[in-house]
């Protein structure tokens, strides 16, 4: 098979050949992308932006720079060119371990732009069909030609490449080396979806939250600096006496029992604070907590009330329905695929499913039940309460997630000895005793990591609210959305985003310490 | 073995020690029970109330329907719509978790069993992938869906599902691959296998169990997903998925909701999916215990 073996340092003219062309294309990309980002229409406009046509400010060229390509983009682009050139100049070395590595670029060079011809094809088809006209077979051909050109040449050196690749090149390749190469190349597919769908758009969600764009919009928008953070997180306390009809009266009472109190300044009314909750502090005094956007601050209350409770009850019911299933009885494997049944369910359907059965009147079969065991005396109205929205929201995550929850400390159970349990019984200890010396202790782990885990997606509960109570009862995920999508206040609506974001973070990074990513 | 003591009282022909366990086991089915209830009770809500009449609705309720009706099932299927549906979120949830697994096991075998540089620091970017809500992302993913040309159409979720698919079938299956023996890859080696020939030949053959978890757990996220169906298909009837269908349904009349059709909507698109984890609910309490990860 290799029967001419080259050493390196041996030169070739072939080799040389293709150490020119890869520096070539290493070099052709980034010009190319030089060009693109030169003649795209939003760059085009700032750069020849002359002032005087209507009030609108200067456009941003920078920003129009991040929000047309960012940084992660233009960074990869830049990237893969220098990557090219470099491994173009050491080629000429006559190294097999180069050449290993160029023949993977050649590949997915041609695979890359595989990609692009097909989507650009998808794009005239799907273009077609929607207006109703026939293909424009010329237009096709235009537009894919030289990319079609262009892959084929990637394609061809890469087969040229890979049929001569040892009697070109010679020299030793290292086991650490194939691994690395081939790691490389399985996770280029993941690595191009990441980046397409989750590090791009977080990047625009962060470019965007430091300015005033509009949703789906076309005026430009421009940079605000923190204002948006600055709107959203200012908060501020002010002590407040509370209502009187007069002043020797006790303080004023509202229908169900709260005290009415006075409101904060005129003037900070006017500069735009609205209170959004009162503490009692005694003396017939209370601390006002303001903020200049009391959706959002009512909303982080509203999401850590119902992440610590749901949460902290989740728990408890898990527990317990682990505890029984761990016992033994017949029917338990049957036992824990109808404990995966609400987990099962999609959330919209059983959002959908408990507004019907929390209808207000005794048609809601909540209701229903409560009144024939006699535990309330009138229906409830579970889901128009204001009060009884977020304990309603609570019963719903509950139902949903606590067998999933009992699932998950199950396995946890599962692994505790028996004969623990069996030398303790005989030793005397009771049942209870027995559950808070060695099943918890010996739980804590499976506990830490479903308590951790369950937070984080109560944190960011979205379906639930959104279906059940839509504009009525907002989480930060719901508000987030309201910003978005019905007011169309994009960059304020990012810079909510990264907010959730660094507050979800902060527990993430506390639940990577704890399950320690290496071990 | 000794008898019991003759004085012992016997009640119904057992001893005390009997009727005590007796009643523990008694106890602890009642125990069961309850916890099926809690979990059956709203299912089963769902499908007393999709044979219900839309009058029935709003009288005093009852466990079961007065006059049980097979209307709402035909309205559900009157029209071609929710069939479309229907046959969009098959495929899209089919394709995005085929996806997810087959870049997720090379993703997977490359960050569980091989040694390079940066392994580590993907493994947390992999992580942090799981860490942000969809909803932070929705604007920036707006944008790319249009700059693709895919709005409207079921590209846009294929494109975007493995936001959630991925990150977990890579975890899960870094973590699986990382507990298979060393020992396999260096026999390969002698044998003269190269390292991806381990992995396909060997590897994967092995790792079947968690594939078929994983596959199944990409495909419930995928069927149940919600809010990016809803802001890219839910402009064009034609490429809804299920969800978006059910939380668009309106029914014959305006006035109010089609709650009976849409119990009967929601029956048809829940009862596969039931009946999938019911089948596969070991491989899935396995999938779920090893990835702790919440559709």
């Amino acid at each position: 098979m290799m029967s001419e073996k080259r050493k390196p340092g041996d030169r070739h003219l072939l080799v040389n050949a293709l150490s020119v062309v890869m520096i070539l294309i290493g070099a052709l990309a980034i010009v190319l992308f030089c060009l693109t980002v030169l003649n795209d229409p939003g760059i085009q406009l700032a750069l020849n932006w002359t002032p005087g046509d209507g009030d609108a400010p200067a456009p941003s060229l920078l920003l129009i720079f991040l929000e047309r390509f960012g940084i992660i983009v233009s960074a990869l682009f830049i990237g893969a060119g220098g990557f090219f050139m470099a491994i173009g100049w050491r080629l000429r070395h006559g190294h097999i371990r180069t050449a290993y590595w160029a023949r993977i670029l050649l590949m997915w060079l041609a695979v890359g732009i595989g990609a692009t011809i097909a989507l650009t094809a998808f794009n005239i088809f799907n273009n077609a069909a929607m207006d109703r006209q026939v293909v424009d077979w010329g237009a096709l051909v235009e537009a894919t030609a030289p990319a079609l050109l262009s892959m084929l040449g990637a394609a061809a050196l890469w087969y040229w490449l890979n049929r001569n690749i040892n009697s070109l090149f010679g020299g030793e390749d290292s086991l650490i080396g194939r691994e690395t190469r081939l790691a490389w190349n399985l996770l280029i597919p993941t690595l191009a979806i990441f980046v397409l769908v989750a590090a791009r758009p977080l990047e625009q969600t962060f470019i965007r939250s430091l300015t005033d764009k509009r949703f789906a919009g076309s005026a430009v928008p421009q940079f605000v600096g923190l204002e948006n953070y600055a709107n959203l997180l200012t908060i501020r306390l002010d002590t407040v006496d509370c209502r009187k009809s007069d002043p020797d009266d006790p303080c004023s009472t509202r229908a169900n029992g709260s005290i009415r109190w006075e409101s904060i300044d005129r003037e900070l009314l006017r500069e735009g604070y609205r209170t959004v909750a009162n503490i009692s502090v005694g003396n017939e005094q209370s601390l006002a907590i303001s903020g200049l956007d009391d959706d959002f601050i009512e909303a982080i209350g509203t999401t850590v009330l119902f992440t610590v409770v749901s949460v902290a009850l989740e728990l408890v019911i898990g527990l317990f329905m682990a505890m029984v299933v761990n016992s033994k009885f017949r029917g338990r494997g049957a036992m824990r695929a109808i404990m995966l049944v609400p987990w099962a369910i999609p959330t919209v359907i059983s959002a959908r499913l408990w507004e019907l059965m929390l209808k207000d009147t005794s048609a809601g079969i909540f209701n229903k039940i409560l009144l024939d065991l006699g535990a309330i005396e009138a229906p409830l109205a579970w889901l128009a309460d204001p009060a009884l929205q977020i304990p309603t929201a609570i019963i719903v995550d509950v139902w949903k997630t606590a067998p999933f929850m009992a699932l998950l400390l199950l396995a946890g159970l599962q692994v505790i000895p028996s004969d623990l349990h069996e030398a303790a019984s005989v030793d005397g200890a009771s049942p209870v005793r027995r559950f808070f010396s060695i099943t918890l202790p010996l739980l804590r782990p499976a506990i830490a990591i479903a308590l951790i885990f369950r937070t984080l997606d109560a944190l960011r509960v979205f379906d639930l609210f959104n279906v059940l109570f839509g504009r009525q009862q907002l989480s930060m995920a719901t508000y987030n959305f309201e910003t978005l999508v019905s007011n169309q206040l994009d960059g304020y609506a990012s810079a909510i985003s990264v907010i959730i974001f660094i507050f979800i973070s902060i527990f993430a990074f506390i639940y990577v310490r704890l399950l320690n990513v290496e071990s | 073995m000794a008898q019991p003591l003759p004085r012992t009282t016997l009640v119904f022909g057992l001893t005390p020690k009997a009727i005590r366990a007796r009643l523990q086991q008694a106890f602890l089915y009642v125990l069961v029970i309850v916890v099926a209830v809690y979990a059956l009770f709203p299912f089963y809500w769902a499908f007393a109330t999709s044979f219900k009449t839309e009058s029935e609705m709003f009288q005093s309720a009852r466990y079961l329907p007065r006059n049980p009706t097979l209307q709402n099932y035909e309205y559900v299927f009157g029209d071609g719509s929710f069939l479309l549906s229907l046959r969009n979120s098959a495929l899209v949830s089919s394709a995005a978790s085929l996806f997810a697994l087959v870049a997720g096991s090379f993703a997977a075998y490359a960050l569980g069993r091989l040694r390079f540089r940066g392994r580590v620091a993907l493994l947390y970017v992999v992580l942090s992938m799981t860490m942000f809500p969809a909803i932070s992302i929705l604007s920036g993913l707006y944008t790319i869906v249009r700059e693709l040309g895919f709005f409207g159409t079921s590209l846009s979720l294929l494109v975007t599902y493995p936001v959630f698919t991925l990150p977990f079938t890579v975890w899960v299956l870094t973590s699986f691959f990382k507990g298979l023996p060393a020992e396999i890859e260096q026999a390969a080696t002698v044998d003269g296998c190269t390292p991806f020939q381990t992995f396909r030949l060997i590897l994967l053959p092995l790792t079947a169990p968690a594939l078929v978890t994983t596959g199944l757990l990409a495909f419930v996220q995928s069927w149940n997903e919600y809010l990016f169906a809803l802001n890219f298909t839910a402009t064009n009837p034609s490429a809804q998925t299920v969800p978006v269908a059910i939380a668009l349904f309106t029914g014959e009349s305006d006035m109010q909701e089609p709650i009976a059709q849409i119990m009967a909507a929601a029956m048809v698109v829940t009862i596969p999916l039931v009946a999938l984890v019911l089948i596969f609910q070991n491989r899935i309490v396995e999938g779920l215990t090893a990835g702790a990860v919440k559709g």
